[in-house]
C-alpha cells in the first residue's frame, strides 16, 4: 500500500479537527437573522449528529474484521447496535428530554432527588466511558500500523492527544454540525470505496465468500504471522517457511506439514502458493480471537448463549452510553428527541449494511488476515488488494481518513462527556477551583487511563471490546433509566444496590476476562458475555431493594414523572418559538 | 450438532405458536374494544363533556353573588335541576328567577327564605300558592355560603313534594357555595397577580415602554406596515415579559424576547445600533432565570448609545461548554468604573445605574451558587462585556408555561 | 475587530459579586423568594399533583405502546438465533442480518413514533377540550332531564 496517500488523508484529518476545535464553527448572524440562530435544531441534524458521534470506526473495523474470521454470525453486532435506538426510542427517548437532564447523572439526580445517587452514576459513567474509548484508541493504533508501520501504541497516542488538545481547547465550539458532518464523512468513506469494490468484485465473476470452508487462497501470498499462534490443518500443506513451525527453524525453506496443530513462533513468514488452502487458527482460552468464537459457533450451547448475551447488551446498552444520553439534550422537546431517535435508526442502519460487505470481500480477497491477527484491518487494506494502482491507493486514503474521522468524532464525545462528569462529580472540588483548569486536568485524566491500560491490557478484538462497554451499560443503566420512567416506587437505595450489583458485577466479569482471569468452558462464556445474568440481576436488584425501602422514595416521584410524560404543550416548558412566523 | 440442532427448531417452533397465540389474542380482542381504556371510549368522552357542559354554569359565579351573575347562572342550574322554576337570592333581595309563576310567587321568597338564611339550613315547604294551574307546589330552599357564612339562598320549585328535588336542590346548592368561595379566592389572587406583575414592570424599564410606543407612533404616517410590524413585536415582548407566572425559562424563548427587544430598540436608534450574534444551537434547550439575559442586553444597548454619535455594536453569543452554557453579552460603548459597578454589586446604588445587573447577578447567584454570578469586564470608556455560566442541569430549574 | 477597540479592551478590569465583596464579610445569602416547589405555583404544578390519574393514564397508555413495539421486536429478532442456530444455508443468514433485520427495526420504530405521538395527541385533547369551549357557556341550558343523567348538555359538544 502506498503510504504516502494514506499518511495525507490522515494528517488532514487531524489537521482539520484540531482547526476546527480551536477556531470554533460557530453561527454568526446579525439581527435580521435573528430567528435562524435562535432555531433550535432540528431532528434530521441532530440525528446526523447523534449517529456521527455513535458510529465509531471501532465498532465498523471491528465487524468487518470479525465478519471475515468468523462469518455472518457476527452481523448480529451491527443488527444489536441499531436496535438498541429502538429500544431507547420506545423506553427513554422522549421522557429523557423531558426530564431537563444533560447527563446521565443529571437524570439520577433529578429522578432520585439524591447526591449519593448522582456520584454513584457518575462512577458508572466514567467507568462505560473508558470502557468504551479503550478500544477506540486500539483501534486507532491498529489503523495506523497497518497504513504507516508505526507501533500500534502510536495511534492511539495521536488520537489521545489530539482529542485532550481540542476539548481541553474549549472544546467542540458547536459540536452539533460538527458531529453531523462526521456522519456523512464516515458514509462516503465507507460508501464510495464500496461501490468500486463491488463493480471489481462483478468484475472478477462474482466469487462466493465461504465461511463453511477453510478459504482457498487466490493468487501466491506470503502471511507473516505478528504473534506466536496454533494452526490446524486438516490435510497436508506445503509452505515455503521463514522462522520457526513446531520449533524448528527454517529460513526460506519449502515443507510440507502433516495434518494436525502446529505452533507457528511470532515473526514467522508463511509463503503459500496459489490455490493453497489457508489453514485455520485453533483457538484456546488465551488467543485473543478465540474471543469471539463462541459466537460463531462450535461449542455446545455456547453459540445461543453468547449470541444472546450480545443481543441483551447491544439492544439494551445504547441508552446508557454517556455520549448517546448528552446528544438528546439538543433535542428541543420530547416529541423532537422522539423524530431524532427515529431518523437516527435510519442512518445507523443503513451506515451498518457496509461493514458486513467488506467482510464478506474480505473473506474472499485477503483471508490471510485471519491468521496474522489483524482481521481488523480488513477495510484498509481490501482496495489496495482488490483494486491495487493509484484508484486503490486514493480509495485505501478515503477509508484511512474516515476510520481516523470516526476515532476522532467518537473519542472527543465520549472525552467531553467523561471530563464533564469528573470535573463536577468525581474530583475533589471547592467552589474556587472549579473552572476551566479543572476541566482541562480532567480532560487528561480522561483519555490517559484508557490509553495506559490499552497498553497493558489484552488485545481483543476490537468490536468484542466495545460490546463489552455495551455490557456494563446494559446492566446499569438501563435498570435505571427504564425503572426511573416508568415505576414510582423507585428508591435511591434500591436504584444505587442494582447499578452497583449489575453494572459491577458486569463490570468485573468483563475486567476479569480482559484481565485473563476467566477460566476456561462455561465460566470464560459465561464472564465474557455477562449481559445474560447480570441485566436480570440488575432490574432485580433495583426492584426488590425499592419494594424493600418504600419510606425512602422520593417525595418529588409524582411530579418528576408528571414532567417526563406529559407532552410539553401541556406543561409549557418547549420554546414557544414555532409559535409566529 | 443434531442434537442442539433439534433443541433449537424445537424452541423455534415453540416461540412461533406463542407469537401467533399472542398475536391472535390480541386481534381478537381489538375487534371487541375499539378504544384506549386509559385515554377513554368515546362513550366516556361524551360523559366527559355532558360534566364539562354542566360545570359551564360556574363561571358566572366565579364572579361572586350579583343580580347579573345570578342572571346568568339561574338558566343553567335550573337545566341542571330538571325543575320548573328556580330562584336565587342574596341575604336581602331576590337576584334572579328563571322559569314560570315569576308573578306572583317571587314576592313570598324573602320572607320564605328568611329561616333559612338565619339558620343555614336547608327547608322543604309547600309552595303556598293558591292557583290551581300553577305548576310550582313545592319548594326546596337550600343556603348559598361562602367563607363568611350564608351570602344568599336556592329556591327550587317543583309539581310535588320529591325526594329527588330535595336531593338536587341540597346538592346544586352546595355546588354554587363552592363556587362563590372560589369567587372569593380569586379575588386575592387577581391581587397576587397585579402585584408581581408591577414586579416585573419595574423590571423593564418605564422609559422602554415610551420610547417604544414613540418609535411606533412615529412610523405611522410615514411606514404603516413598518409600524404594525412594530406594534406586534411590541405585543409579543411585553406579553412575554409579564406573564403570569414561572421562574424559569428556556435561552431560545429569552433569545425571542431579546429579539422583539432589539427590534424595538433598531427602530428608535436606526443604523447607530449594530447587533451581532453567534449562537450554538445546542444550548437554545438550556433553562435560566425568566428575564436574566434582557436587562444585560438593555444594559449593553444603554451603554453603547450614550454620549456617542457614531453608534455601537452589541454582540450576544451563547456557546456550548461540556456541562454549561457561556452566554456573553458584549458592548463597545463607554463602559463603567470598576469600583462604582462593584458598589452596585454590594447592593449600593451609588447612581442609580446598574440596577438590573445587581438584579441579575444576585438571581443567578441564588439559583446556581456563588460561582455563578456575573462575569464582568469593563473600564471607563473600555466598553463591557457580561459573562453568564448556565449549568445545562440544576435540580428544581424547570421551565414552565409561557 | 481594530486595534483601538483591541486597546480599549486591555483596559478592562475583571468585576464580580465576590471581587466587589473584597475583604468584606460575605453576606449571608438571602432567602429566595421562592422554593423549587412552592405551595401554590400555577397551573403547571396544580396539574402535576392534580392530575395523577391523567398522567398515569398517559403513561400506561405510553408504556403500552412501548411494550408493544417491544414485543413485536422480541417476537420478530428473539427466535432468529434458534433459528440460525439450524443448519440454515449461509445466504438466509445474510439475508436476515445483513439487511432483513434494519427495515423491520426501522418499521416497528415508526409505528411507534405515530402511535406515541397519537396518545400524546389525544391526552391533550383529553385535558384541554373544556378550557378550549368555555365560549359555549350557556348553550346547554335547554335540557330539563334530572341531575346526573349525562345527558345534559351533550347537545352543546355536538353542535
Amino acid at each position: 500500500m502506498n503510504q504516502t496517500y494514506a499518511v495525507a488523508a490522515v494528517t488532514s484529518v487531524v489537521l482539520a479537527t484540531v482547526l476546527i476545535g480551536a477556531l470554533g464553527l460557530r453561527i454568526s448572524r446579525t439581527t435580521s437573522d435573528f430567528y435562524v440562530a435562535s432555531r433550535t435544531v432540528r431532528p434530521a441534524l441532530n440525528a446526523a449528529a447523534i449517529s456521527g458521534e455513535y458510529l465509531s470506526a471501532a465498532s465498523f473495523l471491528g465487524i468487518a474484521g470479525l465478519v471475515l474470521v468468523q462469518g455472518p454470525a457476527m452481523l448480529w453486532y451491527p443488527v444489536g447496535y441499531t436496535a438498541g435506538y429502538l429500544v431507547l426510542l420506545v423506553l427513554v427517548a422522549a421522557p429523557l428530554r423531558r426530564s431537563g437532564a444533560y447527563t446521565l447523572s443529571d437524570f439520577a439526580e433529578a429522578r432520585l432527588e439524591s447526591r449519593r445517587a448522582r456520584r454513584l452514576a457518575s462512577l458508572l459513567v466514567v467507568g462505560i466511558g473508558w470502557l468504551y474509548l479503550l478500544p477506540q484508541l486500539q483501534g486507532a493504533g491498529l489503523t495506523l500500523e497497518i497504513l504507516t508501520g508505526a507501533p500500534d501504541w502510536v495511534g492511539g497516542l495521536l488520537v489521545a492527544l489530539v482529542v485532550t488538545g481540542t476539548v481541553a481547547a474549549g472544546g467542540m465550539r458547536s459540536i452539533t454540525f460538527v458531529q453531523a458532518f462526521q456522519y456523512w464523512l464516515k458514509l462516503t468513506a465507507l460508501l464510495v470505496p464500496a461501490l468500486f469494490l463491488l463493480a471489481a468484485w462483478y468484475g472478477d465473476g462474482a466469487p462466493r465468500a465461504r465461511f463453511d470452508a477453510p478459504a482457498v487462497l487466490r493468487d501466491h501470498t506470503v502471511v507473516r504471522i505478528a504473534d506466536t499462534v496454533r494452526i490446524g490443518l486438516a490435510a497436508p500443506l506445503t509452505v515455503t517457511v521463514t522462522g520457526s513451525v513446531d520449533s524448528v527453524a527454517y529460513t526460506g525453506r519449502t515443507v510440507t506439514l502433516a495434518p494436525g496443530a502446529h505452533h507457528v513462533l511470532g515473526g514467522t513468514s508463511l509463503a503459500f502458493a496459489p490455490g493453497s488452502t489457508l489453514p485455520e487458527r485453533a483457538a484456546d482460552g488465551s488467543d485473543p480471537l478465540g474471543w469471539s468464537q463462541p459466537l460463531a459457533g462450535g461449542r455446545d450451547g455456547h453459540q445461543l448463549y453468547a449470541t444472546y448475551g450480545l443481543i441483551l447488551a447491544t439492544f439494551l446498552g445504547t441508552m446508557g452510553l454517556p455520549h448517546v444520553a448528552v446528544r438528546f439534550y439538543t433535542s428541543p422537546h420530547g416529541r423532537a428527541a422522539r423524530r431524532t431517535t427515529l431518523v437516527v435508526l435510519g442512518l445507523v442502519g443503513a451506515f451498518y449494511l457496509l461493514p458486513g460487505l467488506y467482510g464478506a470481500l474480505g473473506r474472499i480477497y485477503a483471508p490471510e488476515l485471519a491468521l496474522t491477527g489483524s482481521a481488523d484491518a480488513a477495510v484498509l487494506v481490501l482496495p489496495d488488494r482488490i483494486l491495487g494502482g493509484l484508484l486503490g491507493d486514493l480509495l485505501g486514503a478515503l477509508l484511512a481518513a474516515g476510520a481516523f474521522a470516526a476515532f476522532l468524532s467518537t473519542a472527543s464525545g465520549l472525552t467531553m462527556s467523561v471530563a464533564g462528569v469528573l470535573t463536577q462529580d468525581v474530583l475533589p472540588s471547592r467552589a474556587s477551583s472549579r473552572g476551566v483548569r479543572h476541566f482541562r486536568l480532567a480532560t487528561l485524566l480522561a483519555t490517559a487511563v484508557p490509553l495506559a491500560v490499552g497498553v497493558v491490557a489484552s488485545k481483543v478484538p476490537v468490536a468484542d471490546a466495545v460490546g463489552l462497554a455495551f455490557a456494563v451499560s446494559a446492566s446499569s443503566f438501563c435498570p435505571l433509566l427504564v425503572l426511573g420512567i416508568w415505576w414510582r416506587r423507585l428508591t435511591p437505595p434500591g436504584a444505587m444496590a442494582g447499578l452497583l450489583l449489575g453494572g459491577g458485577s458486569a463490570l468485573a466479569a468483563v475486567m476479569a476476562t480482559r484481565a485473563g482471569l476467566a477460566p476456561e468452558g462455561w465460566a470464560h462464556t459465561l464472564m465474557a458475555w455477562p449481559a445474560v445474568w447480570s441485566v436480570p440481576l440488575g432490574f432485580l436488584t433495583m426492584v426488590l431493594v425499592s419494594l424493600a425501602t418504600p419510606r425512602r422514595i422520593p417525595p418529588g416521584t409524582p411530579a418528576i414523572l408528571a414532567r417526563l410524560h406529559l407532552p410539553e404543550e401541556i406543561t409549557g416548558a418547549a420554546p414557544a418559538q414555532e409559535a409566529r412566523r | 450438532m443434531s442434537g442442539i440442532a433439534l433443541a433449537a427448531a424445537a424452541a423455534a417452533g415453540a416461540v412461533l405458536l406463542a407469537a401467533g397465540f399472542v398475536l391472535g389474542r390480541s386481534a381478537a380482542r381489538r375487534g371487541g374494544r375499539a378504544a384506549d381504556a386509559d385515554l377513554g371510549t368515546p362513550v366516556e368522552r361524551a360523559t366527559f363533556h355532558t360534566l364539562h357542559t354542566a360545570s359551564l354554569a360556574a363561571p358566572p359565579l366565579r364572579a361572586g353573588l350579583t343580580e347579573e351573575t345570578a342572571r346568568k347562572a339561574a338558566r343553567t342550574l335550573r337545566s341542571l335541576l330538571g325543575t320548573e322554576a328556580l330562584c336565587l337570592t342574596d341575604r336581602g333581595a331576590v337576584l334572579a328567577w328563571d322559569g314560570p309563576g315569576e308573578d306572583h310567587h317571587r314576592a313570598h321568597v324573602p320572607e320564605q327564605a328568611a329561616e333559612t338564611l338565619a339558620t343555614g339550613r336547608s327547608r322543604s315547604v309547600h309552595s303556598g300558592c293558591d292557583d290551581p294551574a300553577c305548576p310550582l307546589r313545592w319548594a326546596v330552599i337550600a343556603p348559598l355560603t361562602g367563607e363568611d357564612g350564608v351570602l344568599g339562598a336556592l329556591v327550587a320549585y317543583g309539581s310535588r313534594e320529591s325526594a329527588v328535588l330535595v336531593r338536587a336542590a341540597t346538592e346544586v346548592a352546595r355546588w354554587v357555595s363552592v363556587q362563590l368561595e372560589l369567587a372569593e379566592l380569586d379575588r386575592s389572587r387577581t391581587r397576587m397577580v397585579e402585584a408581581e406583575i408591577r414586579a416585573l414592570r419595574a423590571q423593564i424599564s418605564p422609559h422602554f415602554i415610551f420610547n417604544s410606543l414613540a418609535a411606533i407612533a412615529s412610523f405611522v404616517r410615514t411606514d404603516p406596515e413598518r409600524a404594525r410590524e412594530l406594534l406586534l413585536e411590541f405585543a409579543d415582548f411585553t406579553r412575554y415579559s409579564f406573564r403570569k407566572h414561572g421562574e424559569f425559562a428556556q435561552l431560545a424563548d429569552e433569545l425571542r424576547s431579546i429579539e422583539q427587544y432589539l427590534a424595538l430598540a433598531g427602530a428608535r436608534f436606526g443604523d447607530r445600533l449594530k447587533v451581532t450574534l453567534q449562537i450554538a444551537p445546542e444550548v437554545l434547550p438550556v433553562t435560566l432565570p425568566f428575564l436574566c439575559l434582557q436587562p444585560l442586553v438593555e444594559n449593553a444597548v444603554k451603554h453603547g448609545l450614550q454620549e456617542r454619535e457614531r453608534g455601537c455594536r452589541v454582540t450576544i453569543a451563547a456557546r456550548d461548554a461540556g456541562a454549561e452554557a457561556v452566554v456573553t453579552v458584549e458592548d463597545d460603548g463607554i463602559g463603567m468604573d470598576p469600583e462604582r459597578l462593584r458598589a452596585v454589586l454590594r447592593g449600593e446604588h451609588p447612581a442609580g445605574s446598574g440596577i438590573g445587573l445587581s438584579n441579575v447577578d444576585e438571581r443567578l447567584r441564588q439559583v446556581y451558587g456563588a460561582e455563578h454570578g456575573l462575569v464582568i469586564e469593563t473600564g471607563v470608556g473600555a466598553g463591557m462585556k457580561v459573562t453568564v455560566r448556565i449549568p445545562k442541569y440544576r435540580p428544581g430549574v424547570h421551565p414552565s408555561a409561557p | 475587530m481594530s486595534e483601538h477597540q483591541a486597546a480599549r479592551r486591555s483596559r478592562r478590569e475583571t468585576v464580580t459579586y465576590a471581587s466587589a465583596l473584597g475583604d468584606r464579610p460575605v453576606p449571608p445569602p438571602r432567602p429566595r423568594p421562592r422554593t423549587p416547589h412552592p405551595p401554590a405555583r400555577s397551573e403547571i404544578d396544580e396539574q402535576t399533583t392534580l392530575g395523577h390519574t391523567y398522567v398515569r393514564s398517559l403513561m400506561r397508555s405510553q408504556l403500552r405502546a412501548a411494550l408493544t413495539a417491544l414485543g413485536a421486536l422480541v417476537l420478530l429478532v428473539g427466535p432468529l438465533p434458534l433459528l440460525l442456530a439450524l443448519p440454515a444455508p449461509e445466504t438466509l443468514v445474510w439475508a436476515a442480518l445483513g439487511f432483513g433485520a434494519y427495515p423491520v427495526v426501522w418499521a416497528v420504530a415508526h409505528w411507534y413514533v405515530r402511535r406515541a405521538e397519537r396518545n400524546e395527541r389525544d391526552f391533550t385533547g383529553l385535558v384541554e377540550t373544556g378550557s378550549a369551549e368555555t365560549g359555549s357557556a350557556e348553550t346547554g341550558s335547554a335540557g330539563t332531564g334530572p341531575v346526573g343523567t349525562g345527558s345534559v348538555g351533550t347537545g352543546s359538544v355536538e353542535r
